[in-house]
């Protein structure tokens, strides 16, 4: 032993001790629970949302969802930092947003970047979505509110007819054209590449654009289906019935309460409110009352209750 | 000044080979919970292990091979034994109140290598490459962002998750594991409440 450890235990009674074998038990133990586990229930792996798969089994939503970022109307399009630049909505707590700490570091214009530029790569191949581009793009930023707007306000009667979305006549201008075509780049497979398109190309690994497309409506609708939801302790939740994060459910919980279920801030709220925890969970030792709780507990008795016995007992 | 004679002085002083590889306990290391903590380290052994594996192959091979799925099933239950045990070896360690008698290094170390255990969670959960990460990644942004992180971590760049999944937070861990199991070697069990005479106020 060393000095330290020779001081420490002196008249503590010692018994024979194995710590390697201990060590390989164990480890043989969770070996063969971990292979059991894994050969009777198998791991949840549910498949990706793509753009094909939404453009050919939901084309309406998917018409949507580009009509609305084209009419502005994205959770991206005012985000604020580190996308945009509007700080005014960046979250913040008691006046501090640490979102607009370090500003712009990822900008993203949503109509230009998921629907203008991919339809720019359709047009190369379509000259019906090249002459509407055109058009949309010489149009006054009114007039071509006008069209989308129009055309979003009749979207929910659409339907679906040998696979073109079809809506009542009015004046939509080249919309339902541009619409078409991004279908199209839907249903090719094509959407991704064309919202990751890049320099960094055919090495692209961030996938930012293509996740931020669909989140606001249909990932939201696939997440509630499959119980993924923020208010349904989404995070802490997997898909089928396996145990998912459960870790985090005092994370999730608080964002199950008053005020942050409500709050346009509870991402900042519940994470000020995790530091703290941490802090605390850290510093335990140092914190009066709670350092001292475990003595008053008891519970150390059935712990050490052989050693409590033999104590007791001498 | 011979930095050897120094290193072999601190480590005689603090870690005997006895310490580091005790063939003797004291008589009250004798509970369950004494378990917890190397059920822990055997997760994640076998995470690591799995690990290692589903990197040789890449992200793809557990999505369309049987035997990369079920070495992907390894690495998930690993991961709920690992965390299951965690928190067990937490509790347990709180209810003996083990940061006694100088141990808070110990406990602090332990608490900070949870902390980056469920950050580890969060990139793993990530890079599963399916539909809970593409959810995952657009609602953790959001998080991630309000607390000014999103400037340089982005849960939606899927090679930055992967390699910090990969790479950045297991080294992180292990090497925060490495130190608690150090300090828990060199410090040897907390003795029970009684035993500890004078010192028994102390925190």
């Amino acid at each position: 032993m060393s000095k330290r450890t020779e001081a420490y235990f002196r008249n503590v009674p010692m018994k024979p001790y194995d710590l390697l074998a201990e060590g390989l038990v164990v480890l043989l133990v969770v070996a063969v629970v971990v292979v059991v586990l894994a050969a009777v229930f198998s791991s949840p792996d549910y498949p990706t949302v793509r753009g094909e798969d939404v453009a050919n089994r939901q084309p309406v939503a998917f018409v949507q969802t580009s009509a609305n970022i084209l009419a502005g109307n994205s959770s991206i399009q005012d985000y604020g930092p580190p996308y945009t630049s509007d700080t005014d909505n960046a979250q913040s707590l008691f006046g501090i947003a640490p979102a607009n700490w370090l500003g712009v570091r990822n900008r993203i214009d949503p109509v230009r970047d998921f629907i203008l530029t991919p339809l720019e790569q359709v047009a190369v191949l379509n000259h019906d979505v090249a002459t509407a581009l055109d058009t949309y793009e010489a149009a006054s930023p009114d007039q071509q509110q006008t069209w989308v707007t129009a055309y979003l306000s009749v979207l929910d009667e659409a339907t679906v007819v040998n696979g073109e979305v079809r809506v009542s006549p009015g004046d939509y201008g080249p919309v339902p054209t541009l619409m078409s075509g991004m279908l199209d780049l839907g249903r090719s497979g094509l959407l991704e590449g064309a919202l990751e398109s890049n320099a960094g190309l055919p090495f692209t690994l961030d996938f930012t654009r293509s996740l931020l497309f669909f989140q606001d409506d249909v990932y939201a609708g696939v997440a509630e289906k499959l119980n993924l939801l923020g208010d349904q302790w989404g995070i802490s939740n997997e898909t089928g019935r396996y145990p998912g994060a459960w870790w985090l459910w005092p994370y999730a919980f608080f964002y199950q309460i008053e005020p942050m279920s409500s709050s346009d801030n509870a991402d900042l709220e519940v994470g000020a409110i995790m530091i703290g925890v941490f802090l605390i969970l850290l510093l335990i030792p140092l914190i009066p009352v709670i350092s001292w709780l475990p003595r008053w507990l008891r519970v150390h008795r059935v712990i050490w209750r052989g050693w409590y016995a033999r104590s007791d007992g001498g | 000044m011979n930095v050897t004679r120094q290193a072999q002085r601190l480590l005689i002083d603090n870690l005997s080979l006895e310490d580091a590889l005790p063939t003797r306990m004291p008589v009250y290391v004798s509970s369950v919970v004494y378990l917890f903590g190397v059920t822990t380290l055997s997760a994640l052994i076998a995470l690591v292990f799995t690990g290692v594996i589903m990197s040789l192959f890449g992200p793809v091979w557990y999505h369309d091979s049987n035997v990369g799925h079920f070495v992907n099933s390894l690495h998930f239950w690993s991961v709920q034994v690992f965390f299951g045990a965690l928190v067990l070896h937490m509790v347990s360690k709180y209810l003996m109140a083990a940061w006694r008698d100088g141990r808070w290094k110990t406990w602090m170390v332990g608490a900070l290598a949870f902390g980056v255990a469920v950050l580890t969670g969060l990139t793993g959960f990530l890079s599963q490459t399916n539909w809970d990460s593409q959810w995952i990644a657009v609602q953790a942004k959001d998080a991630v962002n309000a607390l000014g992180v999103g400037a340089f971590f982005n849960t939606m760049d899927t090679g930055q998750v992967l390699t910090m999944h990969v790479v950045v937070m297991p080294l992180l861990l292990v090497l925060l594991v490495g130190v608690h199991l150090f300090f828990i070697r060199r410090e040897g069990p907390v003795k029970p409440f009684q035993t500890e005479g004078r010192h028994e106020q102390a925190n």
